[in-house]
């Protein structure tokens, strides 16, 4: 039986008071299963992801993580005590750090453990050759790479993805999101991947949920 | 902007703290409108008032216009085109900013006066008749106009430089790709995405000519401030002088709310990781010859020409020594004082503007606005306030418990210039952090970084020139406050530029030139080195 990782449960969040984004939203995800959130722009699909690593606060409801509750009317767990990773569209490389910096950025231990350890992840994304290179010297496609051996270094469990492909070209967002997904079966990491393309969505998802107005419907693949 | 992650009341307390020592001797200032208004009113409002409001206006209007012209047409040129000295132009166009406008207005005076240097020499070179005068009379709000704007359009200039370092070349790209001309790209493309910048900067050229005293009463021009003085000193009424300060704080906080409702409107935010250089465009011909001339007469008649003139009058008329103790006494203060208000302002504008990142808070939106208001004060009214309030806790508070004096103390300095100051850190560092995409903070959050390090290990790295800028600019401009250093001095205390202004107002001009000269060189060493800064300010370029 699979370990079940995350729990989302009766979930509601308002921007303002009286602007509900969605309410009553409930899932779940299991340990190496990959999820896909579909669903038009503006319904709060990012936003759904940004309660689970505590970049904002639900109204109502409650977030668990493994054992442990992450979110609720009484706790809240910050999101640098989460561990979850997070992959955004724009990447939001950090430009002063080389690649190799960037991936390390996350990692605990000493410096030559943080150096194997990002070289091996630059290596599984295949961007080992640009290591030292910075942000503003690299293609979309070879910053994404790097963005995801960063989300990744620390290991996490959980790794949510905010439509990642988005801004690149067809050949290489199917390049990637194949890579992307051999990585986390390989990994066993558990994900979420927000995306507005169904044949995305179909093609690296073991289950895909969709958000309606303000309300979740559970598709087959 | 993480809003589910709230600080603690202590980090939040620290500005709602600061804001109330910088509240206070505004307070005092405040406080005088519900007193009497006495029988002076009625002699300024016949007679005066009119005048000051006019003529501030006009002032305000006119300095706009040409900070605005000079500041973003070479900012665009300098990082767009290729031209003759373009390189040379890139650090020295902000020349300027190391000469205050009181010391351009000397120097402007001496110069274009009927017998002033510049129409002696046209006189002699063209054997002229003694009463020949060939340049305009100077000393009129136009006069005033030319040297605020060339004094201060390096504000313009910096901020928008910045910002159009910072625009990705693929923006531009996507414009001409679209159909737009090299005039439309400028018009409808670049300028509307950096007015952020443009506004920041014309703040900070407004808040100056407004509160400015010096240069507008050198030109005889009849300005808030000079009423201010007047009143003051000419009627002995200092509770009628607070009163028309209070008026002046009204104006200049309606405009400041005003600018900052212009700024929210607009929330740009560039990312970094997508960035593209830009390419310039290589400039020939009547173009070249235009795009020089345009950057080379700001820099001549902002800097060239009042370095001319003092040099001429510091080398050739020597009557006090650079190294004389008087002036090396002077400078010593001088350095000390601005060293310190430069790091409380960038301190605690860095520490307020990152906490804005995390808690979009109304009281620490508000605290960081009000805190910049200050700027906008005279120097000599805001010196009043800070005296009245360093008494009454001098007379209340500390002579009853720990037997020390707060009034005649350097502490009265420091606040008076961290009061003046804390816009221009402001302003340099908020505008450093919008281009930040909030992004880069949340993903440190999920990479386990707390507060305290992406502080140090994301913020301070890719704000490093905007932390300089604000530096820079705060030491400048402690360097050139003179009516706050004039009364808040403790005693015996001189700074350049008091002993500037106490020769120039007995028109011991060549006296007046060593301190001037050594106010604008001090000015100038910060300059060169935050124009090879800015050069290379884009985050990632080594």
């Amino acid at each position: 039986m699979k370990k079940e990782i995350l729990s989302v449960r009766s979930l509601s969040f308002e921007y303002e008071k009286n602007i509900e984004i969605f309410s009553n939203i409930s899932f779940s995800l299991n340990k190496g299963e990959i999820l896909g959130i579909l669903g038009p722009s503006g319904l709060g699909k990012s936003t759904l992801l940004r309660l689970i690593t505590g970049l904002e606060k639900p109204k109502t409801g409650e977030i668990s993580y493994y054992d442990s509750i992450l979110s609720s009317n009484k706790i809240f767990v910050p999101p640098n005590q989460r561990g979850i990773g997070l992959v955004v569209q724009e990447k939001a490389l950090f430009p002063h750090l080389s690649s190799l910096e960037n991936v390390k950025f996350g990692i605990k231990g000493s410096n030559r453990e943080k150096n194997i350890k990002a070289q091996n992840f630059l290596k599984l994304l295949k961007a080992e050759k640009f290591a030292d290179s910075y942000p503003n010297s690299l293609s979309g496609g070879q910053q994404q790479r790097v963005a995801i051996a960063r989300a990744l270094a620390p290991e996490p469990d959980l790794v949510l993805l905010d439509e990642p492909f988005s801004s690149l070209d067809k050949d290489l967002r199917e390049e990637l999101r194949r890579e992307t997904k051999i990585l986390f079966k390989k990994t066993n990491t558990s994900s979420i991947i927000v995306t507005h393309e169904m044949e995305e969505a179909k093609d690296i998802c073991d289950k895909i949920i969709k958000l309606e107005q303000g309300k979740i419907l559970n598709l087959t693949i | 902007m993480i809003k589910g992650y709230p600080l603690s009341i202590f980090w939040k307390s620290v500005p709602a703290v600061l804001l109330l020592i910088f509240l206070a001797p505004l307070g005092f200032v405040l406080l005088s409108l519900f007193g009497e208004f006495g029988d002076n009113w009625n002699h300024l409002i016949n007679y005066v008032l009119p005048n000051y409001v006019f003529n501030s206006i006009y002032l305000v209007l006119g300095v706009s216009a040409l900070s605005l012209i000079l500041g973003v047409g070479t900012a665009w040129f300098i990082t767009n085109y290729d031209f003759s000295l373009r390189g040379w132009f890139e650090w020295a166009i902000i020349l300027p900013l190391a000469v205050p406008p009181y010391i351009l207005a000397y120097t402007f005076t001496g110069l274009f006066d009927s017998y002033g240097s510049a129409n002696e020499l046209i006189r002699i070179i063209f054997n002229l008749e003694n009463n020949f005068v060939i340049f305009p009379n100077v000393r009129n709000i136009y006069g005033a106009i030319v040297v605020f704007s060339f004094t201060l359009y390096p504000y313009v200039y910096l901020t928008t430089r910045m910002a159009f370092l910072n625009q990705s070349r693929s923006l531009m790209e996507a414009g001409k790709l679209l159909g737009l001309n090299n005039q439309s790209l400028f018009f409808k493309l670049a300028i509307p995405m950096v007015r952020p910048a443009i506004i920041a900067g014309l703040a900070l050229v407004i808040m100056e000519t407004l509160s400015d005293f010096g240069a507008v009463e050198h030109f005889a021009v009849q300005t808030f401030t000079t009423g201010i003085f007047r009143t003051w000193f000419g009627m002995y009424d200092l509770n009628t002088a607070m009163q028309l300060s209070s008026m002046l704080l009204i104006f200049v906080t309606f405009f400041i709310f005003l600018e900052r409702h212009e700024r929210t409107k607009m929330s740009f935010s560039y990312s970094s990781s997508t960035f593209k250089k830009t390419k310039k465009t290589k400039l020939t011909g009547l173009k070249n010859v235009f795009a020089f001339l345009f950057c080379l007469i700001p820099l001549l008649i902002g800097f060239v020409l009042p370095i001319i003139e003092l040099t001429n009058w510091a080398l050739f008329f020597p009557s006090e020594n650079f190294l004389s103790k008087n002036i090396l006494n002077s400078f010593l203060n001088t350095i000390f004082l601005g060293i310190l208000a430069a790091i409380f302002c960038t301190f605690f504008a860095f520490y307020i503007n990152f906490l804005k990142r995390f808690d979009k808070s109304y009281l620490l939106k508000t605290s960081s606005q009000f805190l910049s208001l200050g700027y906008a004060l005279p120097g000599l009214v805001l010196a009043v306030g800070i005296i009245e309030f360093f008494a009454f806790l001098d007379n209340n508070f500390l002579k009853h418990f720990l037997d020390v004096f707060l009034v005649g103390s350097v502490l009265g300095l420091i606040l008076a210039y961290m009061i003046k100051s804390y816009a221009l850190a402001n302003n340099t560092i908020e505008s450093g952090f919008s281009r930040l995409s909030s992004s880069i903070d949340d993903v440190s959050l999920t990479l386990s970084k707390s507060k305290f390090e992406i502080f140090f290990k994301v913020h301070m790295p890719l704000m490093k020139t905007s932390i300089l800028t604000s530096l820079i600019l705060v030491v400048s401009e402690v360097i050139k406050e003179l009516p706050a250093t004039l009364i808040l001095r403790p005693f015996n205390f001189d700074t350049l530029a008091v002993i500037t202004y106490v020769y120039a107002a007995e028109e011991r001009m060549y006296e007046a030139a060593s301190p001037a000269m050594m106010i604008v060189l001090i000015g100038l060493v910060p300059i060169f080195f935050l124009s090879k800064t800015i050069r290379y300010s884009r985050p990632g370029t080594k």
